[in-house]
């Protein structure tokens, strides 16, 4: 009930096509951020219809509404504050037994709502015939048959919340009740709980959430209750015992004579496909689904190539106007932060949501279509020992490649605490930038041992993760909030190209300018830091490099290594390049970070003469473990929505780095 | 009757009690599998969830806490 626009809740199980209908509502007017002061991700978006502005709330997907979870307590809070003018409840018509369970937990809720049936075709295909009309007769409420896929047949869906918001139609319930007043003392522990007493919901949906155990519920209305009443409300509610189950049985027989004679029943058989074979295989499910995301990851560069190397235009761009800015007698402070940091960073960042842009889109459908809920359960009992769900694995593998592709492919995970621990230890996992220099430093410095310190760097990160499993572990994902995997495996639907591609561009657009907000002021502020004007020594990093070298010598790093490394936050690719500015005195720190200082002849040579091998030693496992870059550190900020907790990540990983480079150096020492 | 996690693969029955806290009760039931319903073992491999099909769905299940289903089969499978 925003500035006299009516707000609409989606409510949902997951795979119930919610996000579906979210996208195909709202579009590219959407804002994902998080819940006030809840570490819930919260989707909102908007459309006109008719001249009248709506806002949609996209709920958390859960499969009930008890609070089990902060997702669950959050979607139950938001439709008791009032803010949500209706709710529109949606189920899968495909499994409509199943999927009507949250209608049934709703029941009892006074806030108007309406009810979809979504995935109509998949039902269609299964054979089944389902009589809206007949169901929306017994449940007062306006119910659609449809396809959220459908984006251009949402006709009754608008008459339907049309009706629902100017009729206020709400729920009847009666044969429901007549079920719950059966069970032995219901009504007398109902008696107890005046109407109301939680805003939005009846006695008697608060006399099942009390049945059910559902502590929250319990304690809003203790809270409430005073003297007699409360201790005959508590004497109540002890009388049962294990009351989700005859709660649930009373849910599950009303939702089958609601369909009793509005579904044809067609008894379906499982049919495990070929695909479902494979992954499911006690042998080879695993490498099935590494081979399915390497696969993914090859995929999404086909949709990014072209945005990637429409970054490019800015970098050959700022030739040019470099030209044209020196002609034109500009400072050469206006001629760097417009040509170095804007145009560059410009560059990047437009590479960087070409690449977002293609994962999103590949492993958006990979959610779609089914195959990820695979995936969870084949790495299911692996993940589950850091607290993670099997689909973490995707932003592991994917950050071999790249730790910008990783954070991006996160979006996935629908818990937002095992979100954030599935980026800080994906970071851990070295990129392809580390990939690209380090065989190659090792090479150059310890020749064929150079195998030894690949496989030391692999070891390495794996120690990493376990103990920033355990560090950030602890605080993200408690160990009362894990519990066994009961997860459901939908069945493949095809995926809609164009429904999911306005649904990234969206979602990229948002993007550009969050990313925009972290890149820029990093670029410019490391670009101030390392201007000198001329040579090297007149940057403030020299400075500040000269009068701490007797620290960083600790850990294994001369003034030249440290600020090698500092640089290698910004971008590991740079990282040797700096090093080769700073021992040949030629070119600039920014420029070699951005690789756009000329070559220097001997490169290598000047590297051997200058660095000892225990600090090269350290350096690579300092670079290789130290932040990714400045574009991962943006994309993690836009998946997390948390400048805190990606502050967190990034000290952490510094610090991290660090005390390898320390522990590196001095074995490193000992050994050579 | 048995435990569901002893259930061999295509082995199928009918829940008969589910044990646990309030919270797995909650968890278990909206899902769907409450006492009454046919479920079948599709899969019931050692270091993996399992897998049973009921109410037209096919879920994936800790395999330690499917020790609290117990399932009445029909020929002692």
């Amino acid at each position: 009930m925003t500035d006299g626009k009516k707000t609409i809740a989606l409510l949902g199980q997951p795979n119930s096509g919610k996000s579906t209908l979210f996208n195909g509502l709202t579009g590219m007017k959407q804002h994902v951020g998080n819940w006030p002061g809840k570490t819930v991700e919260q989707k909102q978006g908007g459309f006109t219809h008719n001249g009248e502005e709506y806002v949609v709330m996209d709920l958390p997907g859960t499969y009930s509404l008890s609070a089990n979870s902060d997702e669950e307590i959050v979607t139950r809070d938001f439709i008791s504050s009032g803010k949500a003018d209706v709710v529109c409840i949606l189920a899968d018509s495909s499994q409509l037994e199943r999927s009507l369970f949250m209608l049934s937990d709703y029941a009892g809720i006074n806030v108007p709502c309406f009810l979809i049936l979504n995935l109509a075709d998949v039902a269609a295909d299964q054979g089944k015939t389902i009589n809206a009309d007949k169901i929306r007769s017994k449940l007062g409420i306006p119910v659609v048959l449809m396809s959220a896929t459908d984006v251009k047949k949402y006709d009754n869906f608008f008459a339907a919340l049309n009706e629902a918001l100017s009729k206020k139609t709400t729920l009847d319930i009666s044969s429901l009740e007549a079920k719950y007043s059966k069970l032995d003392g219901f009504e007398e522990l109902k008696a107890e709980i005046p109407e109301n007493l939680i805003p939005g919901c009846s006695s008697t949906w608060m006399a099942v959430k009390t049945i059910e155990g559902d502590k929250v519920v319990r304690a809003k209305i203790e809270n409430k209750l005073t003297g007699d009443s409360l201790v005959r409300y508590n004497s109540h509610a002890a009388r049962f015992d294990k009351g989700a189950l005859l709660t649930g049985e009373c849910k599950f027989s009303w939702i089958d004579e609601l369909l009793s004679d509005s579904v044809n029943k067609v008894t379906q058989t499982v049919k495990t496909s070929k695909l479902d074979k494979a992954l499911t295989n006690k042998t080879w499910g695993k490498t099935v689904v590494v081979l399915i995301v390497i696969g993914g990851l090859l995929l999404s560069f086909i949709p990014a190539i072209p945005i990637m190397l429409l970054g490019g235009i800015f970098t050959a761009l700022a030739v040019p106007v470099r030209e044209a800015l020196t002609a034109a007698n500009a400072s050469p402070i206006v001629t760097g932060i417009i040509c170095d940091v804007i145009l560059q960073s410009l560059a990047n960042i437009v590479k960087m949501l070409g690449f977002a842009f293609g994962i999103n889109l590949v492993f958006g459908m990979f959610e779609e279509s089914g195959l990820m809920a695979r995936i969870s359960y084949v790495f299911d009992n692996t993940m589950s020992k850091m607290g993670l769900q099997g689909k973490s694995i995707m932003p592991f593998l994917v950050s071999f490649g790249c730790t910008i592709g990783g954070a991006s492919s996160s979006r996935v995970i629908d818990n937002w605490n095992q979100k954030v621990l599935t980026i800080a230890l994906a970071w851990a996992v070295p990129c392809g930038a580390a990939w690209a220099i380090i065989p190659m430093l090792a090479a150059n410095f310890f020749g064929g041992y150079a195998v030894l310190v690949i496989i030391a760097i692999l070891l390495v990160m794996l120690l990493h993760i376990w103990i920033t499993a355990k560090i950030f572990g602890r605080k993200l994902v408690k160990k009362e909030d894990r519990y066994g995997i009961i997860m459901e495996l939908p069945p493949y639907h095809k995926p809609k190209w164009g429904a999911m591609l306005r649904f990234v561009l969206g979602r990229t657009k948002d993007m550009f300018f969050r990313v925009v907000k972290v890149i820029i002021p990093v670029c410019l502020l490391f670009w101030i830091l390392s201007y000198s004007g001329g040579n090297i020594e007149g940057s403030l990093l020299y400075k500040i490099g000269k009068t701490i070298e007797p620290v960083t010598k600790v850990f294994g790093m001369n003034w030249q290594l440290f600020m090698a490394f500092l640089a290698s936050s910004i971008g590991k690719e740079g990282a040797v390049g700096v090093l080769t500015a700073l021992y040949s005195q030629s070119g600039t720190i920014y420029g070699a970070v951005n690789g756009t200082n000329a070559a220097v002849a001997n490169s290598t040579q000047l590297l051997l003469s200058n660095i000892s091998g225990p600090q090269a030693l350290a350096f690579m496992f300092a670079i290789t473990f130290n932040v990714p870059c400045v574009v991962a550190l943006a994309a993690t900020y836009q998946e997390t929505h948390s400048a805190k907790w990606t502050a967190i990540i990034t000290g952490y990983y510094t610090l991290g780095a660090l005390i390898i480079s320390f522990i590196v150096y001095h074995i490193g020492l000992l050994i050579m | 009757m048995k435990s569901l996690n002893e259930l061999k693969q295509n082995s199928e029955g009918i829940v008969a009690s589910i044990d646990g806290d309030a919270r797995y009760l909650s968890r278990i039931t909206s899902i769907g599998i409450t006492p009454g319903c046919h479920i079948k073992v599709l899969k019931n491999d050692k270091n993996r969830p399992m897998l049973v099909f009921m109410r037209d769905t096919m879920v994936a299940l800790n395999t330690e806490e499917s020790r609290n289903i117990k399932v009445e089969t029909r020929d002692n499978q």
